[in-house]
């Protein structure tokens, strides 16, 4: 009964899973990303032509034609890995997640296959100024916007057993008022715009947003549809942004400590074990 | 077993002479407009559990209400009404249900008219009564609804829902798009059930083009619909402890959860084993180690969770609070033509698996648990016991996994109509399709919660509004599938 539960859960093995194994891990998120071996522009472009979002593209520069992977579009469809001849592959490690928009797309010259370095944008001063205020302790307001419930599904995962968000003093909070942080997924529908106006204006200052999910990046598959009003940035102001469709808990936990640039304290994204 | 009437002129009336007689059960009802601008009224209507018969009738301006024949038609009317202005005479309740207040009144999907957002609420009247609203940002992180309880001191008098609040026009969104890219918009519909909406989908595809998929490729598929399943029920019963402040089995079965979707991930390399399922098959193979390696994770997770989940019934302490409370009775689950666990914990034998099978079900003896108390605990049972009953079929799958292709080719390029269901963890999910040279003209999605959810409300009278979320929980209906 009670006691024998309790007593059977403690026996149970360990199963929290070490940050320096989860911070920069996307295994399971199905996002792709450039194998520079097998990129030419034969791949490349069949790999664009398989894309149904607008997550792959060309652009061209004034020193080459460059492969443009914008994550925020990106649903996983698993297409262009399909289609690629191997110029794409399954990530492993360093999805960017909890950075600003512009960062979130990755460029590949598709001669060369050398990476071009990622937009750095300037941290905003009243981030800096939250993220100085907030110490060791994030109270989190979690609003779901009009997702698919996907994206929920995975951030009630970062409580559990493997993941225990509350080891780095994160909590999960019932009310915008008592919040640090909304995490907010979803396209915005039309009739959910008006009540995350409210509670972001509910949220006391100084507060930071952040926007999960595919669909809460750019509006994903759903922007442009009669029902919905826009991606998440397109109604309250936005600091960082998570992709993935859905992100997985690692992918979102490295997003919110990124977010409050708590990693660098580790080395930065992915660099804690090597 | 699927026929078809496309009459013209009498589709609604023969539906509805047949949703009288008493071995008959409403299951979606919906409109289309075709390339002349012509509305039609479609009805899915299921005989003796054994036949699905689709009815279609061209109308002009309005018809008759089913809601006297069967209450389970009173929201698709109302979503028939708000989608392509069809008048319904003699609904008891035609308030708007997919647009708010806030919509803009020039915004019509499909149509020219103005859009009407006012909803009003019964006002339940009476001394010491009053009204708390919840939502639609509620406390947990939980998709978005308004509840709005009439109560008297803890008591709940009334309960009215009002959801859509995630619309994201999906049937909208698939009109013209290429059929192959239909997968990835159906399992956006409810993240949860991703896979049970991306069979549910390709089927319809394969039942419009006479398709089979090939036995190894019917295999993954249940293996897949199985495990979602399993991975739904555990995380209920977790919820429904959790509930009741019992927090060490939510956090146990919160493990057990997770230990199946990192087997996932490292084996099949998809958590919720999205973008695997297309039209004639499967996507990619998963290898006969590595199901052998799911096999034995799925089997140690069904012990542990069989275990936990007897001494969870063993407590008094969780008895006390699930027994007795949130009734739904038979009757009027029948009435509201309520699908899934719900109705199977009301007495009611519904299961698609078994009554309309699919796949690698045709050739299944299934065993469909179900009970008569119609409460918290007797859904939390049908979970329990579903569990096992899933862990036994994925074994077996395993076990006889068939050898060869698992995918058939799809003439990508055709015209034609089909619908096709699958029981997804919450119920009976149906798509209904018509593509033409290989786009979608229709989707209509037939979704287990927007049938159960009129069923909520029905089992909250006479309970104290502190159990709400249990019992809201004991169903588990999704929003967004609801709202779509």
């Amino acid at each position: 009964m009670i006691f024998d539960v309790a007593a059977r859960s403690l026996a149970g093995k360990q199963v929290l899973i070490p940050v320096e194994e989860l911070l920069g891990n996307c295994s399971g998120s199905r996002m792709p990303e450039v194998d520079p071996a097998f990129l030419n522009f034969e791949s490349a472009r069949d790999a664009v032509d398989s894309c149904p979002t607008s997550a792959l593209r060309f652009e061209t520069q004034e020193n080459g034609r460059y492969l443009v992977l914008d994550y925020g579009d990106c649903t996983g469809c698993g297409n262009c890995i399909n289609a690629g001849h191997g110029a794409l592959r399954p990530a492993a490690r360093l999805v960017p997640c909890g950075v600003a928009r512009p960062a979130l797309a990755r460029r590949w010259n598709v001669d060369t296959g050398e990476e071009l370095a990622p937009e750095i944008a300037e941290a905003d001063r009243a981030a800096e100024q939250i993220r100085a205020l907030l110490g060791r302790a994030l109270n989190i307001r979690q609003v779901d916007a009009g997702s698919c419930n996907g994206c929920e599904a995975e951030i009630s995962a970062l409580t559990n057993p493997y993941y225990d968000l509350e080891r780095f003093g994160i909590h999960f909070v019932a009310s915008p008022k008592h919040a640090d942080m909304l995490l907010v997924t979803g396209p915005v529908t039309r009739n959910m715009e008006g009540a995350l106006r409210r509670t972001y204006e509910a949220m006391p200052s100084p507060g930071l947003v952040i926007a999960a999910g595919t669909c809460g990046c750019s509006g994903g598959i759903f922007a442009g549809s009669y029902a919905v009003a826009g991606s998440v940035s397109q109604v309250i102001p936005v600091d960082s942004y998570i992709p993935g469709c859905p992100p997985t808990p690692a992918m979102l936990l490295t997003g919110i400590l990124q977010s409050l640039n708590r990693m660098t304290r580790k080395g930065g994204l992915g660099g804690a074990k090597e | 077993m699927v026929s078809s009437r496309s009459n013209r002129d009498a589709g609604v009336a023969e539906a509805q002479a047949l949703l009288k007689m008493g071995n008959s059960r409403l299951v979606s009802l919906f409109g289309s407009i075709d390339d002349f601008g012509a509305t039609f009224v479609h009805y899915l209507v299921d005989v003796d559990s054994r036949e699905y018969r689709h009815f279609c009738e061209q109308v002009g301006h309005a018809i008759p209400s089913a809601v006297s024949i069967t209450p389970a038609a009173a929201w698709y009317e109302r979503e028939l009404h708000d989608l392509y202005g069809v008048a319904i005479e003699g609904h008891p309740n035609l308030q708007p249900l997919v647009f708010h207040e806030d919509w803009p009144d020039h915004l019509h999907p499909r149509l020219k008219g103005t859009v009407r957002g006012e909803y009003r609420f019964l006002k339940v009247q009476g001394e010491g009564v009053c009204e708390v609203p919840v939502g639609p940002v509620h406390a947990g992180i939980i998709e978005p609804g308004h509840f709005r309880f009439s109560v008297v001191g803890d008591t709940v008098l009334h309960l009215e829902l009002r959801h859509f609040y995630t619309h994201k026009g999906i049937e909208a969104r698939f009109e013209g798009i290429d059929v192959s890219n239909g997968v990835m918009l159906a399992e956006s519909v409810s993240g949860d059930n991703c896979f049970a909406h991306a069979v549910a989908y390709s089927q319809a595809v394969e039942n419009a083009f006479g398709l089979s998929v090939p036995p190894r490729g019917r295999a993954l598929r249940l293996i897949g619909l199985e495990l979602e399943r399993m991975l739904a029920h555990i995380a209920d019963v977790g919820a429904l402890c959790g509930d009741v402040a019992f927090v060490v089995p939510a956090a146990y079965t919160a493990r057990l959860k997770e230990s199946l979707l990192l087997a996932s991930a490292s084996l099949v390399g998809t958590r919720y084993w999205r973008s695997l399922c297309r039209p004639g098959g499967m996507v990619r193979n998963i290898t006969d180690e590595k199901l052998r390696e799911l096999g034995t994770r799925v089997a140690e997770t069904a012990t542990e969770f069989a275990e936990l989940a007897k001494m969870v019934l063993e407590t008094p302490s969780v008895l006390n609070r699930f027994e007795s409370t949130g009734v739904l009775k038979r009757e009027v689950a029948r009435a509201l033509g309520v699908v899934g666990p719900a109705a199977r914990a009301s007495g009611l034998r519904l299961d698609v698996r078994r009554d309309h099978p699919y796949g690698r079900y045709r050739t299944l003896a299934l065993h469909v648990p179900h009970f008569n108390s119609g409460d918290v605990l007797g859904r939390a049972r049908i979970r329990i016991e579903e569990v096992s009953v899933s862990a036994h079929l994925i074994a077996d799958a395993i076990r006889e996994i068939p050898s060869g292709a698992i995918a058939a080719a799809v003439p990508w390029q055709s015209s034609a109509q089909g619908f096709s269901a699958v029981e997804s963890p919450r119920g009976e999910l149906l798509y209904f399709l018509h593509i033409r040279e290989g786009r979608i003209q229709r989707c209509h999605i037939k979704s287990p919660s927007f049938q159960n959810w009129p069923a909520l409300p029905m089992s909250m009278p006479g309970n104290i509004i502190a159990d709400f979320p249990l019992i809201n929980k004991s169903f588990n209906l999704s929003y967004s599938g609801c709202d779509r």
